[in-house]
């Protein structure tokens, strides 16, 4: 099963995945991050917990490429995805390196599953094997692939939101909290994706308040007044709660 | 898209029988209940003699007068105050000696007053009094003619019995012929037949209302979808661009679908003896790259429209609600469920300088050929439109996207 593009040979060259410095954002005259920083290596899972408004998703649309900062520096294996006092944005790298799964799911309802991952796969041979042997088959998405995304439960449009992210073989997955409001097995299939995914030396940036998606987290941001704060990784429940 | 076509069709086909239909009961209502025009007109006779009552009688009852005009004698200070509040389309007074006078050359004049807000009815009856005075100028230099030739040859008392030649020809071939009245001819759908009017604004409903069925084309797509494709490398603008695209050639592909309807209705009408001329004939290039223009900036114009529409309303339903309410409210507006000349004088004014207004034009150009003039005014009008349009949907697609 292929995760990465191999011709991005510099993945194993360089263990730093992900380097962000002091980002910082706001809506309006509201400021939500204020100097937000953290770094991630190949192979790694960084955790993202935090209040409901505190800056988790503001953080993870700006690592995305689809949300301009206010100041920092973002680097992809020291490749500048937002860098320069006028915060220019690489869309190549971040293209290349991250596949991104947002809180809603990108699909056109009135097309099938198939139709939609078509708009993403350019190569329609790529996507067949992807369904019968890779990624997607993984996932279960050949289960319901002929069916119309307006049909689907919550969980299958993860999935196929999940698959989406991963037709550029990207090495970084953004996701921000996937198993939100998707039943236990769904949870489940979700997680044992993302341990073969950070088997293969992926490195995943999650926002999440599961507790099973915590315990693949090799670190745990804490985020505060718009900062990270990196904390225990063992911490669970009321501990964890009382950090936000 | 390929999945989708299929059904966009079948609502496209079935959306053309409804408003095919609606547009075939109105062309009938229109023949069913032509207009008629009754012309009430006050006499005032300031003589009242037999010989007067006799002449008044005489052209009341004259074939062509007597199909559109109703008399009725009435004194001056009466008949001033009907002409003022429009119960009567005009006034005539009648001088005192009036035969008299036409008989022995004097020719006294007969005022005729007409309201001002009487309109078709005034027109009609100036029409009716300028022809029957040169009727009558023909008449008196006949006799005039017969007299001076009958002096000039001495047989004088032969006068009498030319003169009554002369009234029996006038009245057998002149006096009850419609056909020597000048006519205009006047109609509420201006230089297009009944039918080439309805079926202009129809064609151009089924396009706007159409634009229901293409919402999966044409509505905005998730902001979460949209940023995706960004990320892609796919902007906003491109993305917008491509949509409409989309859309045009939607409509292209539906107004494809026009040829064999109107093929159909000319069948129908041919089988049913009614051999109306739909198109005119285009004679020669120029009128042909008019055609070709008009046909692709209105289909331009109405994917703009919609596009506009879907993007103002922001979601599917309302998008679809939008479209309905509006497209109805501004073809109403434009005459083209009604035509504009039944409409108040502020609603035409707004009603032509609506989308539509242009559209139905354009339309109409294609079936009769309108002036240079009006081409050009459709034209610039249909561009304006577009840009105004387009950059209004371009805005609110940004706005979903923030």
């Amino acid at each position: 099963m292929l995760l990465f593009s191999d011709n991005l040979w510099y993945y194993k060259c360089m263990n730093k995945m992900i380097s962000v410095q002091d980002i910082t954002s706001a809506y309006g005259r509201r400021p939500v991050l204020k100097g937000a920083s953290f770094t991630a290596e190949r192979g790694e899972c960084i955790g993202i917990v935090g209040a409901n408004g505190c800056g988790k998703s503001t953080l993870l649309s700006i690592l995305a490429g689809t949300l301009k900062p206010k100041s920092g520096e973002v680097r992809y294996y020291g490749q500048a995805a937002w860098s320069g006092p006028q915060m220019r944005c690489s869309k190549e790298v971040i293209r290349k390196m991250t596949g991104y799964v947002p809180q809603e799911n990108p699909l056109i309802p009135e097309l099938t599953v198939y139709d939609n991952l078509r708009l993403w796969y350019p190569d329609s041979g790529r996507l067949k094997q992807e369904l019968e042997e890779g990624f997607l088959h993984l996932l279960g998405v050949q289960e319901f692939v002929t069916k119309q995304a307006s049909k689907l439960s919550g969980g299958m449009k993860k999935r196929v939101s999940i698959g989406i992210a991963m037709s550029g073989m990207p090495p970084v997955l953004l996701m921000d909290e996937p198993s939100a409001a998707l039943d236990l097995i769904c949870k489940e299939d979700i997680r044992n994706y993302l341990e073969v995914y950070l088997q293969r030396k992926g490195t995943v940036v999650i926002t999440t308040h599961e507790e099973s998606e915590l315990e693949l987290c090799h670190k745990l941001y804490v985020m505060k007044d718009g900062r990270l704060q990196q904390i225990d990784r063992a911490l669970r429940g009321a501990d964890l709660v009382k950090m936000f | 898209m390929m999945r989708i076509l299929p059904r966009m069709l079948l609502q496209a086909i079935l959306l053309m029988v409804l408003i095919g239909t609606i547009a075939f009961c109105g062309v009938k209502s229109m023949e069913k209940e032509p207009l008629a025009v009754g012309v009430d007109i006050a006499v005032v006779v300031r003589e009242d003699n037999a010989v007067t009552q006799m002449a008044i009688g005489f052209v009341e009852n004259m074939e062509s007068v007597s199909e559109f005009c109703t008399f009725r004698q009435v004194s001056e200070e009466e008949g001033f105050s009907l002409l003022g509040e429009g119960e009567v389309a005009a006034l005539i007074l009648l001088p005192e000696q009036l035969v008299e006078g036409i008989m022995n050359g004097e020719n006294p004049a007969v005022e005729i007053y007409f309201a001002k807000q009487a309109g078709l009815e005034a027109m009609l009856f100036k029409e009716l009094t300028d022809a029957g005075a040169g009727l009558l100028n023909v008449a008196q230099a006949e006799i005039y003619g017969a007299g001076d030739t009958a002096a000039a040859y001495g047989f004088t008392d032969k006068l009498s019995v030319m003169e009554m030649e002369i009234d029996s020809y006038n009245l057998a071939f002149a006096l009850d012929r419609l056909a020597l009245y000048e006519t205009e001819q006047l109609s509420v759908t201006g230089q297009m037949s009944v039918l080439q009017y309805f079926a202009a604004s129809a064609a151009v409903l089924f396009l706007l209302l159409f634009g229901m069925a293409l919402y999966p084309v044409m509505q905005p797509e998730p902001a979460v979808f949209r940023k995706q494709l960004s990320r892609e490398g796919v902007g906003f603008l491109w993305q917008d661009f491509c949509q409409w695209l989309c859309g045009l050639l939607s409509v292209g592909l539906m107004s494809i679908l026009l040829l064999p309807a109107v093929r159909l209705a000319k069948v129908w009408m041919a089988h049913s003896g009614q051999e109306t001329e739909l198109f005119r004939s285009v004679q020669d290039a120029k009128q042909m790259t008019e055609t070709v223009v008009l046909i692709l900036l209105g289909m331009v114009l109405v994917s703009t429209f919609i596009y506009c529409l879907y993007s103002l309303a922001g979601s599917r339903i309302s998008g679809i609600l939008m479209l309905f309410v509006v497209s109805l409210m501004m073809i109403y507006l434009s005459g083209g469920l009604v035509p504009s000349v039944f409409l108040p004088e502020m609603m035409q004014k707004i009603g032509g300088r609506l989308p539509t207004g242009y559209l139905i034009r354009a339309a109409g150009s294609i079936f009769v050929g309108y002036r240079s003039q009006t081409v050009r005014d459709c034209v610039s009008g249909m561009c304006l439109y577009t840009v105004l349009l387009g950059g209004l949907a371009c805005l609110c697609r940004r706005r979903y996207v923030r």
